[in-house]
């Protein structure tokens, strides 16, 4: 096991500060960060000794040995289910990081549901009311390629569930619905089974397009709330938490286990094929290559490495630790080359940022000579990242093609949704665009289909019809 | 892009066109639609077709029985329950509540996309053809509404209300006639007017250029008669007393008009660009303000000038000074009238009331020469002597009182282009000016006369007089007209452009659609009113069918109330859509809650050879 890098900034807030020094001997659970404003207390996943303090990390040489203990979180005997879930410092494991102890910290059974725009709920009734409200369990494992959420809720039912009931407690939530795609036919089963006693947690069934695990994508499905990107789920008396998170808090509450491990998965141009090597309780801090590596390493040339996913992540090296919020390490295949081609670059709420668009574009050697934003990306405060105003709902892009083309682009890349990268290449492609998505590199690499036309319908069944 | 509920009603009578794919079983919303100001470039490229396409008023609210992808124009039989179109003239009613309150400001047009763009920096001799007909799409026409302007109108007046000032009256005495007939002597006997037999060859003597001419009396059962190109259409009025235009008392005759056709020797219309020969009841848009009514008997003269002058300054000014001999001699008839044959008396007065939004309306006539020249300000109303022409006059602005324009100031040297341009009957009528006058939130302050000179040095000459003219007046907004097409939409541009920047708000009113589609454009064209009204947005050639009108004043003063009052006009789509115009009505209708009459184009007239043949 090499060195582990544990970042002093792995949660939405700010960083924390060492509490540890150089030299001091540290085991699995030892707080070495404490949050300095919003943020959660950060933990030594190995044994071993502190080699060094940086800016933005702590380094350690772990100890040979690892045993399974771990030291357990810092609370008094009568500490709330809420003080336990921040004592442990999770966050949101889905990729986003919030602090969960203080996401969960809501009475959402006196929290009413807010004022709801109307342009974007037309089909709402005036007098329309939420009679309950909910955890909403977000299993939806929306990026392409992932697989470590649904191995978890069908090897750990039971925890997950645990961990969705002390939610529902320390918020006062009435309902739980877990959000998942209705491909998942193993998992359904398992859950439906396990949920049988269970008369106020259900199941919400998802079509397979992206994205459907966004927060507010997960309110409009379960709920038929359509929030503004300014709201938060409790304007739907809702917390939305991954099913990873959930496990999280039933291991604080059960176990007094902090937060050092992390489930993800490791896919792409890799030795011995493009199977997803899910790897679960890694400890954080672990490297990235350490981690390609236990996967049987690249294969061979490759574009780049991204981690967490194709729509959302980021490039990265295989120096880099995984953090509490890795979902994912996907080795992508090489990038065609341009040739120094015009390239326009079409914005979105759903795929990367304009600077990570622009990366990608400069890997492909295309010159980039037009930038467009979905219209429905909102930029809710100055240098906030853009959040989609109905996400996965598509508004319509033939205007940006037109622009794209009004500069003498020769191939676009988009970042979109399945329903709008759909409306894309209904006139793009026509007009003379050759289209690339954000994702295609990874896609290509991981087996799965481009993002282009939709061939499927947004809606699925509710009913257990396999 | 999806559009806006707001979007969707602006648009109602527009194609409705999925923006996405969207699922069988939905119910269509405004969401589901793409934005039809982006039409004419899909059609274009050739990735949408509307055929059969339904507007968006009917799918709202429908629901798709069929998975349709992005830009899926909607047709009948992928929904189920689809609306009545619903006729855009008809609906107000109960369109009226919810428009009440501050809605949709409506559409402007801003010159700009796709536009071919002139600069002309200095220079001299500069012509500038341009086939107005390719141009196609150019920046179009529109139009606005009050919104929130009427109450922001209304709310500052009370605070400040003065009493209206009338600062003078013209009455107009008005003789019936219901018979023209040849006769030993002018004159006029009960209703019935006498023209002198042989008075043709005084016509001719009077001018050299003047090589024929022949009178007709066109009654209504012979409007089905062939005739050239009509030069002008005039009323037959004349002063009582020493009174100037504008002021004391004028006697018109009703139920007749003078109407001046002509070629030259080699039978070339006497025109530029078109020209309305043929069969009067195929070619006239009756009633319109510089038209004959349907029912007047035309005095009409036909002259032939020498060969080659008819794109001369000097053939057309000998035809219109040499016609005006027979007009004087019935004006000299009916100075001795008696009082006793008066049908009716009208007092026009020009009012002014002080704490209104002040406005001035800026014309801009014809200057380049040839038939293109105006009298201005005659002796007698529409008169030759005593007038200046106005390219002698360097085509400068000219000042004068809404009552001198509506006594006839101008008589107008009109051949180009006959659908669009003023005849001097139009004035006599010009509903801008009317509708400006008797509008009681504004105060008109007066009417601008420019020309429009042939060379580009000298357009830039006069617009930068219009602009210290306007500056003086220290108005609130301004109105600038102008008729025909093309080369004087460069003045036009910059006679607002130097209103504009200086702060004042200008609503441009000229005909535009298709065929005229302005060629220039700058940032102050942002209140636009298309006079059209022909079917397809062209010049047809039928007489006056798009010149100003009532409605087209209703508009404008509604766009500018609403630019004063700080309101937004949206701007129009690129290319002309004659529906902004319908949406718009309606929302004054709404607004002001009154019934705007709409005018006929030339689809109620008898369809011409011609027109079958180049136009419809």
């Amino acid at each position: 096991m090499g060195n582990v890098q544990i970042l002093l900034r792995q949660h939405v807030g700010a960083p924390c500060a060492p509490c540890v020094e150089v030299g001091a001997d540290v085991k699995k659970g030892t707080l070495i960060a404490a949050p300095t404003g919003l943020g959660a207390n950060i933990f030594s996943s190995v044994y071993g000794k502190v080699t060094e303090i940086t800016d933005d990390r702590i380094i350690i040489e772990p100890a040979a040995e690892q045993p399974d203990e771990f030291v357990p979180i810092d609370v008094p005997e009568d500490a709330s289910k809420l003080d336990m879930v921040k004592a442990a410092g999770i966050v949101g494991m889905g990729g986003a990081g919030f602090p969960t102890g203080v996401k969960l910290n809501i009475n959402l059974a006196e929290t009413p549901l807010a004022e709801l725009d109307p342009e974007i709920n037309p089909e709402l009734p005036a007098d329309f009311k939420l009679e309950h409200s909910y955890i909403l369990v977000n299993a939806a494992e929306c990026e392409p390629g992932l697989e470590h959420n649904i191995k978890q809720l069908v090897e750990q039912t039971d925890k997950v569930i645990r961990g969705v009931k002390y939610c529902m407690e320390i918020t006062h939530a009435d309902k739980a619905i877990f959000a998942i795609k209705k491909k998942h036919h193993d998992a359904i089963k398992k859950l439906d089974a396990a949920l049988k006693d269970e008369a106020d947690i259900s199941m919400h069934f998802l079509a397979d397009i992206y994205p459907m695990g966004e927060e507010r994508a997960v309110v409009r499905e379960c709920l038929g709330v359509n929030l503004l990107p300014t709201q938060l789920p409790s304007a739907a008396r809702s917390v939305v938490v991954n099913l990873e998170t959930a496990a999280k808090v039933a291991e604080a509450i059960d176990e007094k286990k902090p937060c050092i491990t992390k489930n993800l998965t490791v896919r792409g141009k890799l030795n011995g094929g493009n199977a997803a090597h899910v790897f679960m309780d890694v400890p954080v801090g672990v490297s990235v290559g350490e981690l390609i590596e236990k996967a049987g390493g690249i294969d061979g040339e490759y574009g780049e490495i991204v981690m967490g996913g194709a729509f959302t992540g980021k490039s990265t090296t295989v120096d880099e630790p995984i953090t509490k919020t890795t979902g994912g390490i996907l080795v992508s295949v090489e990038f065609p080359d341009l040739h120094g081609a015009n390239v326009g670059l079409l914005v979105c709420a759903c795929g990367g940022s304009e600077d990570r668009m622009r990366e990608i574009a400069e890997k492909m050697n295309g010159k980039v000579v037009s930038v467009c934003r979905c219209k429905q990306a909102i930029e809710s405060k100055p240098g906030a990242p853009l959040k989609c105003l109905r996400p996965g709902n598509c508004p319509g892009q033939v205007k940006n093609n037109l622009q794209f083309k009004k500069d003498k682009c020769e191939y676009i890349i988009i970042g979109n949704c399945s329903d709008c990268s759909n409306t894309v290449m209904a006139s793009g492609p026509k007009m003379g665009l050759k289209v690339f998505h954000q994702t295609d590199h990874v896609m290509r690499a991981v087996g799965h289909p481009l993002y282009r036309s939709l061939k499927i319908s947004k809606e699925v069944s509710q009913d257990i019809d396999f | 892009m999806s559009i806006t509920a707001e979007t969707a009603k602006e648009h109602a009578h527009d194609p409705a066109v999925l923006c996405c794919r969207a699922e069988a079983g939905i119910t269509i919303e405004p969401a589901n639609l793409e934005d039809p100001a982006i039409f004419d470039d899909l059609v274009d490229s050739g990735l949408l077709s509307l055929d059969g396409c339904l507007t968006i008023e009917e799918v709202l609210g429908a629901k798709l029985t069929k998975t349709c992808d992005s830009l899926c124009p909607l047709t009948a039989d992928v929904l189920d329950g689809v609306k009545a179109p619903s006729a855009p003239a008809e609906e107000e009613e109960e369109e009226a509540a919810p428009a009440a309150a501050p809605v949709a400001a409506p559409a402007a047009a801003p010159v700009a996309g796709g536009v071919m763009k002139i600069h002309i920096g200095e220079g001299k001799d500069i012509d500038l053809e341009i086939p107005v007909g390719a141009l196609g799409a150019g920046g179009a026409a529109a139009v606005a509404v009050p919104a929130g302007a009427e109450s922001t109108v209304a709310g500052a007046a009370p605070a400040e209300a003065e009493e209206e000032k009338v600062v003078r009256t013209l009455t107009r005495k008005h003789f019936n006639i219901t018979e023209v007939k040849r006769g030993p002597e002018t004159k006029i006997e009960g209703t019935t007017l006498y023209i002198r037999e042989g008075i043709e060859q005084e016509v001719i003597d009077n001018q050299e250029l003047v090589k024929d001419f022949h009178l007709e009396i066109i009654t209504p059962e012979n409007y089905h008669t062939y005739s050239e190109t009509i030069m002008d259409v005039q009323p037959i009025a004349t002063k009582e007393g020493d009174a100037d235009l504008g002021t004391g008392v004028t006697r018109v005759l009703d139920g007749v008009v003078m109407m001046l056709t002509g070629t030259d020797e080699d039978g070339v219309q006497i025109g530029e660009f078109g020209s309305s020969e043929g069969y009067l009841d195929e070619n006239i848009m009756w009633n319109r303000p510089g038209c004959p009514d349907k029912g007047e008997i035309f005095i009409k003269g036909n002259i032939v000038i020498q060969e080659k002058t008819n794109m001369e300054r000097r053939g057309p000014m000998a035809a219109h000074t040499a016609f005006d001999v027979i007009t004087q001699e019935i004006r000299e008839v009916m100075k001795e009238l008696d009082e006793s044959l008066v049908s009716d008396t009208e007092e026009l007065k020009q009012v002014r009331r002080p704490g209104k939004k002040k406005v001035v309306i800026v014309k801009e006539i014809m200057g380049q020469g040839a038939m293109h020249d105006n009298f201005i300000l005659p002796v007698e109303p529409v008169g030759i002597l005593g007038a200046r022409a106005n390219v002698d006059l360097g085509n400068v602005p000219v000042c004068v009182s809404p009552l001198e324009v509506l006594d006839g100031c101008i008589h107008a040297l009109t051949c180009i282009g006959p659908a669009s341009k003023e005849m001097s009957r139009h004035y006599w009528r010009e509903p801008l000016v009317l509708e400006a006058l008797h509008d009681p939130e504004v105060d008109l302050c007066g009417v601008v006369f420019v020309g429009s000179p042939q060379i580009n040095a000298e357009k830039f000459y006069v617009s930068k007089r219009v602009g210290h003219t306007v500056e003086m007046m220290d108005v609130d907004g301004a109105f600038v007209t102008t008729e025909g097409f093309g080369n004087n939409h460069i003045d036009f541009a910059s006679h607002i452009e130097q209103i504009g920047m200086r702060g004042v708000p200008v609503v441009g009113m000229s005909y535009c659609a298709v065929q005229g589609a302005l060629v220039v454009g700058n940032k102050h064209m942002t209140y636009m009113v298309d006079n059209n009204k022909s079917e397809s947005g062209i010049e047809n050639e039928v007489l006056g069918c798009n010149t100003l009108c009532e409605e087209d004043a209703i508009r404008a003063l509604a766009m500018l109330k609403t630019a004063m009052g700080g309101e937004e006009v949206k701007a129009a789509e690129k290319k002309w859509n004659p529906n902004v115009k319908s949406t718009n009505v309606e929302l004054i209708e709404a607004a002001y809650g009154k019934k705007v009459d709409l005018v006929d184009n030339e689809q109620s007239l008898p369809m011409s050879q011609k027109r079958k043949e180049k136009y419809d």
